[in-house]
């Protein structure tokens, strides 16, 4: 893989990658698709997409459920002022 | 020694105050050597069960389950317990809620002692890819116990606890059972509820069971099996199909055509079928040809549904963020994943973010969408000739760890036998069917959806050729110390260890 295709990805996948990890992954990562291109090989004309196993649509009403959890939940925020989760400025 | 693992032997354990210290002491000394567990905490666990309605020292137990100690591979969530999933990045994260599987086994007064090691996410075959240390296979301290559930076959095999839950997405429950000497079950797809199993390849994976008796398996996933609201792909268990069969079994053999096996698993592969024709079991020859191009599109699909998957772990609500950040929220996502997940986890992710890349999906994940239809069908036209198909579980036997080991991909290309399972939703159990040069060898059997009954019964039928193996380091609730010199021989392997 190229080193530019690799920033793209990598920027997509919102991953911070050190230039040594470049050298590691780029080859990795090559590696990988050059198996994947096996599946050229393959015909298949007429075959549909297996997207989902269990080839139904279940839904569920559409109602209030009550969180007993929230306190557990907040609990495992990095940094809280109050009940709020802190983030960096986003201006 | 089949007496003393019956279940009740093991509720005992727990219940008796002096017995339980003896067990904890125990666990504690095995687990120095085999690093199986990432967090034990019995007591936690039963105040888990008792809330639950169950009282593990009541002496009226309520099921064949009650009192019994389990442990939990550390993706599947255990309300107050850590659930790491292995990873830096979800060191500190206590969760919130319980698994709807594991709160089944609450309810029957099963209780959680405890959280075992896995490859990152479950993304790994040795265990190797932990955050946190790897995990030793207790038949040899200087191998791998397999993965991604290694630490809940480790814990098992050593006699630590009776049953671990796993789970299994390309053959992480199956390959580090057969690494162990112990039975790993993958579910139908859909069987059992994933409410409160991180999620990495939704489309593939499965809550399994680990054990060392056939019966625990199958009361175990009598219970965590059937529809949940909180899954909207769970299934209803069917019964009616589940029954089905009975008599002399018919089993497909495929031909591995290319598939080269290492030296120990073609010997067990060998055995296990002079074994079964012994056992009066008909042996017929199947066609698989869709196999070899299997591994590929598994990995298209199981690293695209990674990536969306994993992109939950931000930093922001949960999480380790960077310590003393001081950027925008863009970046302190950034670097929270980045100095958070491992090597494996990144890689899988690239790759899932490039097959889904704009111009490349047809190329990628559309196609091994179409080639999972090809093998889904393969099955269905297989199964209508067999009751049950065996195959390997893996090509070679549990290697060595570090660099003497299986590199990276070559563990991805070994899971040829085991994803096909995932890839087409059926279940499979992995049974020892060997012991080679003193290591344990695991084959599979592989059914249609809802036959977990009939993988059972195979299984009980094969036992009486080849009983559960006992490793050097297994001990059993009832006896003391580990057995023989082989025991000897292992602990000092686990010397030599950084």
């Amino acid at each position: 893989m190229e080193r530019e295709e690799l920033d793209i990805t990598a920027q997509l996948a919102r991953l911070e990658l050190s230039d040594e990890e470049k050298k590691r992954f780029e080859q990795a990562v090559f590696q990988m698709l050059e198996y994947f291109s096996k599946m050229r090989e393959f015909d298949v004309e007429g075959l549909p997409p297996t997207a989902q196993m269990t080839q139904t649509n279940r839904t569920r009403k559409d109602a209030v459920i009550v969180n007993k959890e929230t306190e557990a939940i907040l609990g495992n925020a990095p940094e809280l002022e109050d009940r709020f989760i802190v983030i960096p400025n986003v201006l | 020694m089949h007496k003393t693992e019956e279940p009740s032997s093991w509720s005992r354990t727990l219940a008796d105050p002096t017995q339980r210290a003896s067990w904890m002491q125990f666990v504690r000394d095995q687990d120095a050597r085999v690093r199986a567990f990432l967090q034990f905490d019995p007591e936690l666990g039963r105040e888990l069960a008792t809330a639950a309605g169950s009282t593990p020292s009541d002496s009226t137990p309520t099921g064949s389950l009650s009192g019994i100690p389990f442990a939990i591979k550390d993706n599947i969530a255990v309300r107050d317990f850590k659930l790491t999933c292995g990873s830096k990045l979800l060191k500190d994260f206590i969760s919130p809620y319980t698994a709807t599987a594991v709160q089944k086994l609450l309810e029957r007064g099963a209780v959680p002692v405890g959280k075992t090691n896995l490859d990152e996410f479950g993304m790994g075959s040795s265990t190797e890819n932990s955050g946190f240390g790897m995990t030793y296979n207790p038949w040899d301290l200087e191998r791998v116990p397999g993965g991604s559930s290694g630490g809940s076959a480790a814990a098992v095999a050593a006699g630590l606890v009776p049953f671990a839950l796993g789970s299994d997405t390309g053959g992480s429950v199956r390959q580090p059972a057969a690494f162990c000497g112990v039975y790993g079950l993958k579910p139908t797809y859909g069987a059992v509820s994933r409410f409160g199993l991180v999620a990495y390849a939704s489309s593939l994976e499965v809550i399994g069971v680990i054990a060392r008796q056939i019966s625990m398996i199958r009361e175990v996933f009598s219970v965590i099996r059937g529809q949940d609201p909180r899954d909207h792909s769970s299934v209803p268990y069917d019964e009616a199909r589940s029954a089905e069969g009975g008599g002399r079994i018919t089993v497909g053999v495929p031909d591995l055509g290319s598939i080269s096996l290492h030296e120990e698993v073609q010997s067990a592969w060998e055995k296990t079928l002079d074994g079964l024709k012994g056992l009066e079991v008909t042996l017929k020859p199947i066609e698989l040809p869709t196999l070899e191009y299997l591994v590929s599109a598994y990995y298209v699909i199981a690293c695209a549904e990674a990536s969306a998957n994993l992109a939950r772990f931000d930093g922001v609500r949960y999480g380790n963020r960077t310590a003393g950040f001081s950027g925008n929220p863009e970046q302190l996502v950034r670097w929270s994943r980045s100095s958070g997940l491992g090597d494996e986890v990144k890689l899988r992710i690239l790759l899932g973010t490039y097959v889904l890349r704009s111009g490349f999906q047809d190329q990628y994940y559309l196609r091994a969408q179409r080639i999972r239809t090809a093998i889904r069908r393969e099955f269905e036209g297989a199964f209508s000739g067999v009751d049950l198909i065996l195959m390997p579980v893996y090509p070679c036997g549990p290697f060595k760890w570090g660099s003497e080991g299986l590199d990276p991909f070559s563990q991805k290309l070994s899971d040829i036998f085991t994803c096909s399972a995932n890839m087409a939703g059926l279940p499979a159990l992995s049974f020892p069917a060997s012991v080679e040069n003193a290591l344990p060898i695991g084959m599979q059997f592989l059914g249609p959806p809802f036959a977990e009954e009939r993988l059972l019964q195979a299984c009980e039928l094969f036992a009486r050729v080849f009983p559960v193996p006992t490793c050097p380091l297994y001990r059993s609730p009832q006896t003391e110390g580990p057995r023989g010199s082989e025991g000897s021989r292992a602990q000092s392997g686990g010397q030599e260890r950084g």
